[in-house]
């Protein structure tokens, strides 16, 4: 039984051959390449306007240098969006369930903001380590909290989108299967656990998109940081 | 950024000017100094020569 519950989160190969990949490539055929003419279709518009008032809220904070990141967030949250949300479907594959994908994702970047805010002004990045005002018996203890809490940061990056996840579909598997087995033999029991199941369905559609902004929101306020 | 200090309303003098939690310039040090501290621990922990156990003739 243990087996059957994860079994949906390993890895799909077919022949030898990691379907992950193709997966991964999902959101690349869905969405609507902008035409080269003045007046995109409905579609493309719809996606622009999308993405441009993404752009200004998630830069608007941010002062002039971060703005050469607004690409990369407006593709990454386009791209953990979709992920999540086709990983909704029955019978797919949720490429971000898994681990490694998600901490491929978030140590690079955080990385890339720390060295960022390192190079550019080392001083302040430094500084940020102590809180203004610390009392000074407290200033050692307190730069190591600091310093544990930073290189943290892409361990709860990853782990939170990994875990909220993986909990959403463990749990929509759960429900399911115990609404499929109720289903003859105590009706009553089984339509409370369909009604449930609309519920978390509603509910992880939520999760999935509130999770990917959540991702690149807080990618944001770490770039914010360090620039 | 909320916290931001031109430090120019404290005026520190001795140790204090260097080493204090409200310029930039002195939680910079602290933070330094206190990297510096660990590291300095951890050598003297890593490179310290065990102690041999005594050998007896029998």
């Amino acid at each position: 039984m243990t087996m059957n519950l994860f079994n949906q989160f390993l890895s799909p190969t077919f022949l030898g051959l990691p379907l992950i990949a193709i997966a991964l490539m999902a959101p690349c055929l869905l969405y609507p390449s902008p035409a080269p003419w003045w007046q995109s279709n409905r579609w493309t518009t719809l996606q622009n306007w999308f993405i441009g008032s993404f752009i200004k809220q998630t830069l608007s904070p941010i002062n002039t240098k971060g703005h050469s990141w607004a690409l990369l967030l407006a593709t990454l949250m386009v791209f953990l969006i979709t992920l999540n949300t086709l990983g909704l479907l029955p019978y797919t594959f949720t490429p971000t369930t898994q681990l490694s994908l998600n901490m491929a994702f978030a140590v690079p970047l955080w990385l890339a903001t720390v060295i960022m805010g390192f190079r550019n002004s080392p001083t302040h990045a430094l500084g940020h380590l102590l809180p203004e005002g610390t009392p000074t018996p407290l200033v050692p203890i307190l730069i190591i909290i600091e310093s544990i809490s930073l290189l943290i940061r892409p361990l709860a990056l990853g782990v939170r989108l990994t875990a909220n996840l993986t909990a959403g579909h463990l749990l929509i598997q759960l429900v399911s299967s115990a609404a499929f087995s109720l289903l003859l033999s105590q009706t009553t029991a089984a339509s409370l656990a369909v009604g449930l199941l609309l519920l978390l369905t509603i509910l992880e559609i939520a999760v999935a998109m509130i999770q990917a902004y959540v991702f690149v929101l807080l990618l944001s306020l770490y770039l914010q940081e360090n620039v | 950024m909320a916290g931001h200090d031109a430090g120019s309303q404290h005026q520190f003098t001795g140790m204090a000017k260097y080493f204090n939690s409200y310029t930039i310039t002195g939680r910079r040090n602290y933070v330094l100094a206190t990297y510096a501290s660990l590291a300095a621990i951890f050598l003297f922990f890593k490179l310290k020569p065990k102690k041999q156990p005594a050998v007896t003739e029998k």
